[in-house]
């Protein structure tokens, strides 16, 4: 067999080296060709991650066993020696750049495997890998100002076994570096300032939505197949809506990113929400962050057996005091007396606040003309369990209100009562707030209520003086809230919105509240819905396809209305015809649909429903060692299924 | 110890003065007078009754056994706990000096099923454990003194809780009187309903309440509370609780796709398979957060004050009900919240097209329970045709409530299978005592009750039961224990370990004070601890909580001495504890070593029946 010379590019030769050339017959196998390769470039280093690309067929010759000739690889070929794992510039969820190795070479899906094994996140068939939006202004300094976490000299593990070092997977704890990339990882980074947001993207229309899922990567083909370049950046995100076991013990970092991206679908004002669910949105938020500041993730998952721990500690000290008048003493619960004024509108009047001695005691509120009259009758008690509380502050206008909705048989009445200043309105807006909930002073929570309003209070003080500073003290409210509130809303009448929302969530922990965000976020109507410009057979208009876990949508373009709905569990069959770019589906009692994609290729549409009638499959429990191999073979048996329209299809 | 005791024997000199004190009152008025100062205790032992007397009159006739036998059950379940403790203690102590016995062995031997929850609640006393392997005599001390205070603190629990005597009426016109105290679900009144009234158990029963001046009805959720709504209605209140089966209660789970597809044609949704009605149910209530349906459509709100009624375009959301305002599309950005859901219930209203002059009688509103009159904070709404009604009312339900109504339904239907099979086993048994339903509650209350209730509702009752009626009319001082000879009266400051007996029976003798603060709640009727572990801690909010705002603390000897109810009803304890009705003979092996008090205060001592085990739901809501 005649010997010819092929043409190999090794990239780790540098830039300008001329091609190596290796006299090679046509049938030596690919592993012969790098065997020849390594032996010329006399350079002595692991060549193990190496392969060689074809780069006019954008193909990867990963098959050692196979010959030049079963390739196709002739002497006009130019191939490269290159490393199958390389930096990439990885988008976070959170906003954060992450450098890390990933594979180049192997189908994305794998690739993102890959990832989430070192960034230790579960169900990675839930993420995927998409192509940033195209900034119109790329300013240099911008970019090299970027902070920049890096991963790369974290090496690929193949083993599945996360032991936990330090709280967190053993690869994070090598260095003081790779640990703060883990805490950036698994705790939610503070609140963007405003303007950031204001300047981010932002979809305005349906038809802006239906072009985020254009930019979706093909997961059966691999990076370099899809012209991702070394260094190159991609957004990692969860692509499917549909959350499997999540489980706070083992997905810090999976819910916190989930959390973000959630976060920033609100933000960005990617799923429209309502202003009181915007409001309760910002408030978790704050909340959040400020758990976030002073716990981490792990410690707060053992919230509940400190908790218990606690109680038990209690416990053995109440019996071993075992004095029973203390016992008797600590069952009385505490009050709190001081002047208030007292304010009940009525209809016809113009009679202002009023001045009394209040005592606050269990769950209600017995106010008297004087401290001197305070043990007589009071002129009345309010019993405010069951009550409507809510904050009606200006700090700067120096008004401590609460307002109070008391529900009687008649109706609610409506009571205010002015604090002279912000210390006795925390305290009493804390104790209003537990009573509403039939708690009384001696809650344990009563002194982190007290906290959490002055801390509230404090940070409208600071935003309505220096709106643009941001410390970990004082969040600007804007910063929790979409553009349009940030317009609608001056941080001063912001704060007390969020405030109110902020009541009834404050004694959440860290991990609830995530979870609670997380669950309203996917309560939205239009939660989880990926939008397609297709156009239906024999329409003439495009319209918009909204993919979600269970139905597709037809919605209208022009109006938003949802037209038709058609559920996956009465789907027979899908296919793609490739020629003409065109899905179809068949549903029960001969419901046919087919449609081609406007703006996305119409693999993306594939992809998302079959990935999502896959994920329906996925065993609801599963032993957490299970877990992996599972899905990994289910994946598996999952891609060669999605590949068989494409075989076949191929061959027409 | 010493101080201990010395308390406890204070507050059982206490309790005997308040015990003669009762009696001479009780003796001094006869029973029927209605209480002199009304006070807002008052409440707490009626509802459904014009007033407090009727009442007490109609505890007199055909539902005092029904009343009785809850209460003995009670009673009861707590006596035979600390009976069996006691036991186990007496038992154990003999072999405690032997060092092999592992002192916890030693302190909680009886783990049976039916002590789990007594002994759980232990775990204050089991929270120092001394290590070494000889249980000195320091530590059996620790032990006793633990079982004091905690028995001393269930007391006082126990004390706090809230009774309510609830007149239930039922479709066919009758009625049933039974006492709900404040741990009680809703779903455990019916399943205590089931037995009184022997219908067919079926998923739809319900209990619910009405209002004459709203014309309004609720259906209560299995899982709410019953006490604390009833408490907030007013004195004179017409309202009343009503028994029937209510189609609309659990439909959404039956025929989800009405619900979830209603936009789509009826007929199609008709046959749709079970697997596909699952696989809805899944979808909308399994995941993460439960998916409200996507409710829209005209309605009309009737306006405040006027009486006019407005179209306007509402949405349903899991945040809330939302309205579109006029020129505005359908956006979330631009809905207005009418109302959210956390504070407020939905309610059916009837005839609304005469009262409010609203467009049809297919009206629901929504308010805060504690409203019981016309008032502007009541959201009026009104739909066209009664699916529509239905569609929105369960929608806001699944919004409010979220996946506890699916876990009530499931409970529910489970209840259903079970009573369905016990029902007609307990047909071809009906001659013995024992009774129809699975629960141990039940046979609580039967096992007290000698025509088991396997016998029609109603009036047979009546007959069978005349110890309770006749002490109450003859309102004898709190009687010595007749039942069984006291144990030798211990001294109260033992230390010897042999003479066990002494502790469960201080504490018990030391109730009296604590249920000074909040007289209202029958006397000792014992705390069914099962919730204690829970409840226990913080302990104070819980048993404050209880008794809210209500004249607290008035000053002991005069509530006991104006409201007759307490006497009587210590009487249905005393009495129903000792004297004729065939008790089952109490299971554990040993007789109930009953305490043994100086004479005059009050003892009881009822065959043990298995423990209540279903207040354990109700209990964080007290905290």
């Amino acid at each position: 067999m005649a010997a010819w010379d092929l043409t190999v590019t090794v990239e780790d030769l540098g830039p300008d080296a001329p091609p190596l050339q290796i006299s090679v017959t046509s049938d030596l196998h690919i592993g012969g060709v790098i065997l020849k390769l390594v032996e010329q470039t006399n350079l002595k280093r692991d060549w193990s991650d190496h392969a060689l690309w074809w780069e006019q067929k954008q193909q990867w010759l990963l098959r050692t066993g196979w010959t030049l000739d079963k390739c196709g690889v002739h002497a006009d070929a130019r191939l490269i020696f290159t490393p199958q794992h390389k930096p990439l510039r990885l988008g976070l969820p959170n906003g954060a750049t992450l450098k890390m190795r990933a594979c180049f070479s192997s189908p994305v899906f794998r690739t993102v495997m890959g990832i989430c094994r070192v960034l230790n996140l579960r169900h990675p068939e839930e993420l995927s890998l998409l192509r940033p939006v195209e900034e119109k202004k790329k300013k240099k300094d911008k970019d090299s100002s970027e902070e920049l976490y890096d991963l790369t000299d974290v090496p690929l593990t193949a083993g599945s076994v996360q032991a936990l070092y330090n709280g967190m997977p053993a690869h994070f704890a090598d260095s003081p570096k790779t640990e703060a990339v883990y805490k950036m990882l698994s705790v939610s980074l503070p609140s963007p300032a405003p303007e950031a947001i204001a300047k981010l993207y932002r979809p305005a229309s349906i038809v802006d939505k239906t072009h985020i899922h254009t930019r979706w990567l093909d997961s059966s083909r691999s990076l370099m197949q899809q012209g991702i370049q070394e260094n190159d950046k991609l957004g990692l995100r969860f692509k499917y809506y549909t959350f499997h076991d999540m489980d706070p013990k083992y997905d810090a970092v999976r819910l916190t990113q989930l959390y973000e991206q959630a976060r920033w679908a609100i933000l960005l004002e990617d799923i429209d929400c309502t202003e009181e669910e915007m409001m309760l949105f910002g408030a978790l938020q704050y909340h959040i962050g400020k758990q976030s500041l002073s716990q981490d993730m792990v410690s707060s998952c053992q919230g509940m057996d400190d908790l218990e721990s606690a109680l038990k500690s209690l416990e053995v000290k109440m019996v071993g005091d075992g004095n029973s008048t203390d016992m008797l003493d600590n069952m009385t619960a505490p009050e709190l007396n001081d002047h208030l004024k007292i304010f009940r509108p009525k209809r016809l009047t113009l009679k202002g606040y009023k001045q009394y001695w209040c005592k606050f005691q269990e769950t209600s509120i017995s106010y008297y003309k004087s401290k001197e009259d305070r043990y007589g009758e009071p002129i009345q008690q309010l019993n405010l369990k069951g009550c409507e509380v809510a904050p009606d502050v200006n700090v700067a206008g120096q008004k401590f209100c609460i307002k109070l909705l008391i529900p009687a048989p008649e109706g609610m009445n409506e009571i205010y009562l002015r604090c002279e200043n912000e210390k006795q309105y925390s305290q009493w807006m804390a104790a209003c707030k537990l009573a509403s909930k039939g708690l009384t002073l001696l809650d344990s929570s009563y002194q982190s209520e007290v906290q959490n309003i002055q801390t509230f209070l404090s940070m409208q003080r600071s935003s309505s003086a220096a709106p643009t500073s941001q410390t970990d003290e004082s969040i600007n409210t804007h910063s929790l809230v979409s553009p349009r509130y940030q317009k609608k809303y001056k941080p001063k009448q912001l704060t007390p919105r969020i405030l109110e929302a902020y009541q009834n969530i404050a004694q959440l922990s860290l991990t609830s509240a995530i979870l609670k965000f997380l669950q309203i976020w996917q309560a939205l109507p239009d939660f989880g819905i990926s939008y397609f410009m297709v156009r239906f057979k024999g329409s003439r208009k495009d319209e918009v396809l909204g993919i979600a876990n269970n139905r597709l949508i037809r919605i209208d373009l022009g109006v938003g209305d949802v037209v038709k709905t058609w559920r996956y569990s009465n789907m027979r069959q899908w296919n793609v015809n490739w020629d003409i770019r065109q899905v179809a589906i068949e549903f029960d009692g001969n419901i046919n649909i087919a449609f081609g994609c406007v703006n996305a290729d119409c693999k993306v549409v594939h992809e998302y429903i079959g990935g999502y009638i896959f994920m329906s499959t996925r065993a609801r429990q599963q032993s957490d060692t299970l877990n992996e191999e599972l899905s990994e073979h289910k994946t598996a048996t999952h891609r060669e299924k999605k590949n068989i329209p494409e075989a076949t299809n191929g061959g027409n | 110890m010493d101080d201990i005791d010395a308390m406890f024997s204070d507050m059982l000199q206490e309790m005997d003065l308040l015990t003669q004190s009762l009696g001479e009152e009780a003796e001094s008025a006869p029973l029927p007078k209605p209480p002199t100062i009304p006070g807002p205790q008052e409440m707490n032992f009626s509802v459904g009754f014009t007033d407090f007397n009727a009442s007490l009159h109609d505890l007199e006739d055909n539902d005092l056994d029904a009343l009785m036998a809850d209460l003995v059950a009670d009673i009861s379940a707590t006596e035979e706990k600390f009976a069996t403790e006691k036991d186990t203690l007496k038992g154990s102590a003999p072999v405690a000096p032997i060092p092999s016995q592992p002192p916890s062995n030693l302190s909680f031997p009886g783990s049976s099923s039916t002590l789990r929850q007594a002994t759980s609640s232990n775990s204050i006393a089991a929270t120092p454990p001394p290590p070494t392997s000889k249980p000195s005599k320091e530590e059996l001390e620790e032990q006793i003194k633990a079982d004091k205070i905690k028995l001393a603190l269930e007391k006082l629990k126990e004390a706090k809780v809230k009774k309510l005597v609830v007149k239930v009426e039922i479709m066919d016109g009758s009625s049933k009187t039974l006492m709900v105290d404040e741990r009680q679900t809703v779903r455990d009144v019916i399943d205590n309903l089931f037995e009184k009234t022997h219908c067919d158990c079926n998923v739809d029963w319900s209990v619910c309440e009405t209002n004459p001046d709203l014309q309004t009805e609720r259906g209560f959720e299995d899982h709410e509370n019953l006490v604390e709504p009833l408490s907030t209605w007013t004195r004179d209140t017409e309202n009343k609780v009503l028994f029937h089966e209510k189609k609309d209660k659990y439909e959404v789970f039956r025929n989800p796709q009405n619900f979830y597809m209603w936009k789509k044609d009826k007929k199609s949704l008709k046959d749709m398979k079970e697997k596909d009605k699952e696989q809805l149910l899944e979808e909308n209530f399994c995941g993460a957060s439960v998916i409200v349906p996507d409710l829209e459509g005209i309605l009309y709100l009737k306006e405040d004050g006027k009486k006019s009624w407005k179209q306007r375009y509402f949405l349903l959301r899991a945040s809330g009900l939302y309205y579109s305002p006029k020129g505005k599309t359908k956006a979330s950005r631009d809905l207005v919240c009418l109302v959210q859901f956390d504070n407020v219930n939905v309610y059916y209203c009837k005839e609304y097209r005469i009262k409010y002059k609203a467009p049809t009688d297919h009206c629901f509103i929504l308010k805060h329970s504690q409203i019981q009159k016309e008032s502007q904070y009541i959201r009026y709404l009104c739909c066209d045709d009664e699916w529509t009604m239905t569609l929105w009312v369960t929608g806001i339900r699944i919004a409010k409530y979220g996946k506890q109504l699916y876990d009530n339904y499931k409970a529910a239907v489970r209840k259903a299978a079970g009573s369905a099979t016990w029902a007609s086993r307990s047909i071809q048994a009906s001659s013995s005592a024992s009774t129809p339903s699975p629960t141990p509650k039940a046979r609580a209350a039967n096992g007290h009750a000698p025509q088991p209730a396997v016998e029609t509702k109603g009036s047979s009752n009546q007959t069978s039961f005349p110890p309770p009626p006749a002490s109450m009319e003859t309102l004898p001082p709190p009687p010595p224990d007749p039942m069984l000879p006291p144990p030798p009266p211990a001294p109260p400051s033992t230390n010897k370990v042999n003479q066990f007996p002494p502790p469960p029976q201080f504490p018990q003798s030391s109730f009296p004070p604590p249920p000074m603060d909040d007289l209202p709640p029958p006397p000792p009727p014992p705390p069914e601890d099962s919730e204690l572990p829970p409840d226990f801690l913080p302990p104070p909010p819980p048993i404050f909580s209880s008794c809210g705002g209500e004249a607290l603390p008035p000053p002991p000897p005069d509530p006991i001495a104006s409201l007759p109810p307490p006497p009587a009803l210590q009487n249905f304890a005393s009495a129903g504890g000792a004297p004729p009705p065939p008790p089952p003979p109490p299971p554990p092996p040993a007789p109930a070593p009953a305490a043994s008090k100086p004479a005059g205060s009050v003892r009881k001592v009822a065959p043990p029946p298995p423990k209540r085990t279903t207040p354990q739901l109700a209990a964080p809501s007290v905290g």
